[in-house]
């Protein structure tokens, strides 16, 4: 398993169009990068520049300390994982394991280890002689990564590998990459849109917007300390409340909303005073009880906590409360705010003091 | 990786688990087309109604009843079915057989056939072709077949040391 260096990479399509703008990383040894975004973000494009599938730009790449930007994908050492798994069909699940080595010409008996204990990993010895048709799409998804896996190659590379998968085996399966990951020791670039994958799988996280890395961090710093506002509502479910208010005597205040600054929060804010800014707070930093009044819009029910959608005055807002709640269509509920975030309002950059 | 030869042996028969037998299977597949060759060119011969009225409509459904079991035979083999594999020998014994049938025969017939090139109704030139395309398909067949068995016992055994393993509860090969 290597280091990978992404080095300003650019991609320009021959019709002129910019897809990727200058996506600048290092990615450590048995790191695990997810790049998260929106569709057509240029999340998947960058994938496909690291296996070589689309040509670079503009920029460098580079494995292990070598210049693979002009390589062609067979001889990067990489093993790239597909959404739609990528099976023979008419092959065994033995057979799509060991076809890559098959090509290398490589001794068959190795093969044959290699691919029992690549199974063995990902618990697919009892499939091994049946075909993708007559497996579960986990298994098949399980099938792709062990054809991964059997080459050892230098970085794993994983496009939307559980998006064709139902929300339980989505989850499961997201367990096993995991620990896939942690007993590789690999080096992984894995692309979603789902930001609860790339937060619950990433050590860090790479958010995409437009072709722009809009930030990189690790899934708390994007969580709690979003760098703008693009990506303070993208991750989080359900979305950040944000509203417009002016920064004045210690307030943050428009005509419905109106919050008592921090200390904290007067510091970071002194270069706005008298100056409109956006601020953005998390329904799960929303508490019940306090002055801003909510009226509620709907009320749902999750179990272990109740999503309540409503507006303060015209500001729509959506309230997580950690219990089961049973407000009614037209109820009122106060609340205060915890955590607040605050963005300039014109580059949308969050407010860092 | 470097591993002795007692290991490889067990590896290379573990790998009859999940691995077909192509080798027996695509040989039995060239033997169906060597026997074609024989079956097109035999009719070929300068032999007049008399040949056809006798032999050559039993000999046309032989062929295609020998082609059907040695495909069926291919696709046996190719699974490691023992059976299969003692057919693939049979159809390679009768191959040889064969030659004793309509080529010598046809080799010792006068032609009936006035004016006719050749004074037998096969000459020795496609006597020796259709020889040759039996005793290849015949070899194959028979190579197939032999291979099939050691290979379908050896994985039976190899799945009963396996099985026993497990019972024992060593979990190892």
């Amino acid at each position: 398993m290597s280091d990978l260096k992404l080095q300003h990479l650019e991609k320009i399509y021959d019709n002129k169009v910019q897809a990727v703008y200058d996506f600048d990383l290092d990615v450590k040894h048995g790191e695990l990068i997810v790049l998260v975004g929106p569709s057509g973000c240029g999340k998947s494009t960058t994938l496909r520049m690291v296996a070589g599938l689309e040509d670079i730009s503009r920029g460098k790449l580079l494995i292990d300390g070598r210049d693979v930007t002009r390589m062609p994908p067979k001889d990067r050492d990489i093993a790239m994982v597909f959404q739609n798994y990528a099976l023979y069909g008419h092959m065994t699940v033995y057979e799509n394991m060991a076809f890559s080595l098959m090509l290398r010409k490589e001794n068959k008996n190795e093969i044959h280890q290699k691919v029992l204990a690549a199974a063995e990993i990902l618990d697919l010895t009892s499939q091994l002689n049946k075909k993708p048709g007559q497996l579960s799409g986990g298994q098949r998804q399980r099938v792709a990564m062990g054809r991964a896996i059997v080459r050892k190659p230098k970085v794993f590379l994983f496009d939307e590998p559980l998006s064709n998968l139902d929300a339980k085996l989505r989850s499961a399966t997201r367990r096993e990459i995991l620990l896939l990951h942690k007993r590789l020791d690999a080096t992984m670039l894995y692309v979603t849109h789902d930001q609860t994958e790339a937060l619950t799988l990433a050590d860090r996280i790479v958010c995409m917007s437009m072709g722009h890395v809009q930030q990189i961090g690790t899934p708390l710093e994007l969580y709690d300390d979003p760098a703008n506002i693009f990506v303070a509502t993208f991750i989080g479910l359900p979305p950040m409340n944000l509203f417009e208010v002016r920064v004045e005597n210690g307030k943050a205040y428009n005509n419905e909303i109106c919050v008592d600054l921090t200390a904290e929060e007067k510091e970071k804010l002194a270069g706005y005073e008298g100056r409109d800014v956006i601020m953005g707070v998390r329904p799960e930093d929303i508490a019940e009880g306090g002055k801003i009044m909510v009226d509620v819009i709907s009320n749902e029910n999750l179990g272990q906590n109740t999503l309540v959608n409503g507006s303060a005055g015209g500001h729509k807002i959506t309230c997580k409360f950690r219990r089961w709640c049973s407000y009614k269509t037209g109820d009122s509920v106060n609340v205060t705010f915890r955590k607040k975030h605050f963005f300039d309002k014109d580059t949308t950059a969050a407010i860092k003091g | 990786m470097a591993m002795n030869k007692k290991t490889e042996r067990e590896i290379r028969r573990d790998r009859l688990r999940f691995t077909k037998n192509k080798l027996s299977s695509n040989m039995i597949l060239l033997a169906i087309a060597a026997n074609a060759l024989y079956f097109v060119s035999i009719y070929g011969s300068d032999v007049g109604n008399y040949y056809y009225k006798i032999f050559i409509g039993g000999s046309i459904i032989y062929n295609l009843v020998f082609m059907l079991a040695a495909f069926l035979s291919s696709e046996g083999v190719k699974n490691y079915k023992l059976s299969y594999a003692c057919l693939s020998v049979l159809l390679g014994v009768l191959q040889v057989a064969r030659i004793f049938g309509i080529p010598i025969r046809a080799l010792r017939a006068k032609n009936p056939v006035a004016g006719a090139k050749c004074a037998t109704v096969m000459s020795g030139g496609q006597f020796r072709y259709v020889t040759i395309c039996l005793c290849v398909s015949a070899a194959l067949l028979a190579f197939a077949g032999v291979m099939g068995v050691i290979r379908s016992s050896e994985l039976k055994k190899h799945i009963a040391k396996l099985e026993n393993n497990e019972r024992e509860g060593t979990g190892d090969e």
